[in-house]
């Protein structure tokens, strides 16, 4: 037996493997913009990253979804008293969007400075257009990554809380659902509003500040101190015209005021703009044109910096 | 032709093959406002290893740039593989890889997570690239390195990341801009010897550097450019001279070449240079007789004993009027 070993040993080669050639099917753009919207996501959420890297998401995200057992359970409680109608006053759907605003305001923040930034400040973008990619491509991939991290973000613990609310139903589960199917067309959509005001301003601030703690702090200050300043035109309101359009600078107000506007709220006048005089078609109107304004911007840093 | 077989490759490869231009130019100008980066390159590179030399700021980078179809020339046409870079500069880009002179790695990415990106990007479907990224690591001697983050590897661990992720994708022409900079003696060796490889793999390789020794150790054909303007573009040895043997002799080298002219041979004699290109016999053979006759010593020896240093000097000379 020692022999053999001995013998195996003997006649062991180092191989070369060399290198081997690839002869299949090529993905092309749609592979790369695909594979960008993967990892994108596996960086903003720290999978395959060090552990100090999935800290901040996962507590974000473990904040969102206990705000959610959290709601059920008042929910829960206050229906086994006698003062039920106290179940009215716990945050639902529309609700749980202003219930977790500063979280999702900090994720968005994050997200968004994470996608963009380390990939101009390690270089890689030198990787990325040396393949199949144009600029174009390479943002509809990022903008894709934001869209699958946001919504989910807001959608998943939406889930839940439906889910939540239906298991205490007193019709019962099913009956439930059957009875909130608005809820499936208008969290989503609300959602949106969300997802498209904090993709145009935490990557308009991501594409020209190179640390991503600044960039992030930039589009706090920009969604929540816009909305002081629009405050503070409102609070000295004389009858000028200038104040009134202040009130539109209240970006961080216009998906709340959609939202309602989806949820068929019309008592919404504790927002800025509706102070003001405008209506949620104008909220709306702004959120669409900052994102126009801002995707003109960053597609011109991006070309100037290929 | 270039050979793409499929399967490993193994066989050493016969050095520069014949075929149409990988990259032709012509006319090629090159402004950044009142900049001049390129002025009327017209230049045909062929498939094999050509060296890429010039100085900061001869216009290496934008002649990279342009293959890569990054940038438009300001005027004139550039080619790669007969299919003009404006037409389809993606469809290109899928068939080149590229190694940046800076940096260019994501630190908080595995070398296997990356270089499986890379591929991903360059066309390759998800399952294939992380096979490619484990074995173009393998080539790169990174191995058993390949799940720890980039950002805890030395200098020349990355250059070879970097090369990994140019080479992962299976393309046909590779641009190395500045492949060993930063490297110490032992990791530049490793890496030139890395790119020498290139050939038995059938790959295309433009190599820019400002460091004329990495070019003709690893290079067939070399190219250079001086303030944007092409001053020279030939291959390193000319072919088809026969076997040459230069020797630069101590104190007086007329004995040797009367030594060499008894042999039957006939030496060219440039200062204490004595040169014999033989058609049927070893030159070395020759010559070692020839010395031993003649009781020359010997200074220094080799093919060419005229360096590209000075071919490139003369040809900078000639170009400057």
């Amino acid at each position: 037996m020692a022999d053999s070993r001995e013998t195996n040993r003997d006649q062991a080669i180092i191989v070369d493997r060399g290198y081997r050639h690839y002869d299949g099917t090529r993905t092309g753009r749609r592979g790369a913009v695909r594979a960008i919207v993967k990892e994108g996501f596996r960086r903003v959420m720290g999978f395959r990253r060090k552990a100090k890297r999935k800290l901040l998401p996962w507590t974000l995200i473990t904040v969102a979804v206990a705000s959610v057992v959290i709601l059920v359970a008042i929910t829960w409680a206050t229906s086994q008293t006698p003062a039920e109608e106290l179940t009215d006053l716990v945050p639902r759907y529309r609700g749980y969007f202003d219930f977790i605003s500063v979280v999702a305001l900090l994720f968005a923040a994050y997200a968004g400075a994470q996608l963009l930034i380390p990939d101009r400040t390690d270089g890689v973008l030198n990787v990325y257009f040396s393949r199949p990619l144009a600029v174009r491509d390479y943002l509809i991939g990022k903008t894709l990554a934001y869209a699958t991290v946001i919504l989910s973000f807001w959608l998943v613990p939406q889930l839940l809380l439906h889910l939540g609310l239906a298991a205490l139903s007193r019709e019962g589960f099913l009956s439930y659902l059957g009875q909130t199917t608005d809820i499936l067309w208008q969290v989503p959509l609300a959602a949106l509003a969300y997802f498209v005001l904090h993709a145009s301003l935490s990557f308009l601030t991501a594409s020209f500040i190179n640390r991503v703690g600044a960039a992030a702090a930039a589009f706090l200050i920009g969604s929540l101190g816009l909305n002081l300043v629009a405050l503070f035109f409102q609070e000295a309101a004389d009858d000028t015209t200038g104040s009134r359009w202040a009130a539109l600078l209240a970006t961080e107000q216009h998906p709340r005021y959609v939202r309602d506007w989806i949820f068929g709220v019309h008592d919404s006048a504790d927002w800025i703009p509706a102070q003001a005089g405008f209506g949620p078609g104008i909220s709306l109107a702004v959120i669409v044109g900052l994102a126009v304004v801002s995707a003109a911007l960053i597609g011109w840093r991006y070309r100037r910096l290929t | 032709m270039r050979s793409r077989e499929s399967g490993l490759v193994t066989e050493p490869g016969t050095g520069p093959e014949a075929g149409a231009p990988i990259i032709e130019t012509g006319g090629l100008y090159k402004h950044y406002g009142n900049i001049r980066a390129l002025e009327d390159v017209n230049l045909d590179i062929h498939p094999g290893v050509t060296g890429l030399i010039g100085a900061n700021g001869a216009g290496k980078t934008t002649l990279i740039r342009l293959v890569l179809g990054l940038i438009r020339p300001t005027y004139g046409q550039i080619s790669v593989f007969g299919t003009p870079v404006a037409e389809d500069p993606a469809g290109l880009r899928e068939r080149i890889g590229y190694m940046p002179e800076n940096k260019c790695l994501p630190l908080d990415q595995t070398a296997a997570d990356f270089v499986a990106y890379a591929a991903e990007l360059g066309g390759i479907p998800p399952v294939e690239a992380r096979r490619r990224a484990s074995e173009t690591l393998f080539l790169v001697g990174l191995h058993e390195e390949r799940f720890r983050y980039l950002g805890d590897f030395s200098t020349g661990m990355q250059q070879r990341v970097k090369l990994a992720q140019s080479i992962v994708h299976d393309p046909e022409l590779v641009l190395l801009d500045e492949p060993a900079s930063g490297l110490d003696p032992a990791g530049r060796d490793q890496m030139l010897e890395l790119i020498a490889r290139f050939r038995e793999f059938g790959m295309n390789v433009l190599f820019s550097s400002h460091i004329l020794d990495d070019i003709e150790r690893t290079c067939d054909w070399v190219v250079m450019l001086d303030a944007g303007r092409l001053i020279h573009s030939a291959p390193l040895d000319p072919p088809g001279e026969g076997d040459r043997l230069a020797v630069e002799v101590y104190g007086d080298p007329r004995p040797l070449v009367e030594a060499l002219t008894r042999q039957g041979v006939s030496p060219t004699l440039d200062g204490t240079v004595v040169t014999v290109v033989t058609r049927s016999e070893d030159a070395f053979t020759v010559m070692r007789d020839a010395l031993e006759s003649s009781g020359s010593s010997v200074r220094r020896l080799g093919t060419s004993l005229r360096r590209l240093e000075d071919v490139l000097v003369a040809a900078a000379r000639k170009a400057n009027g």
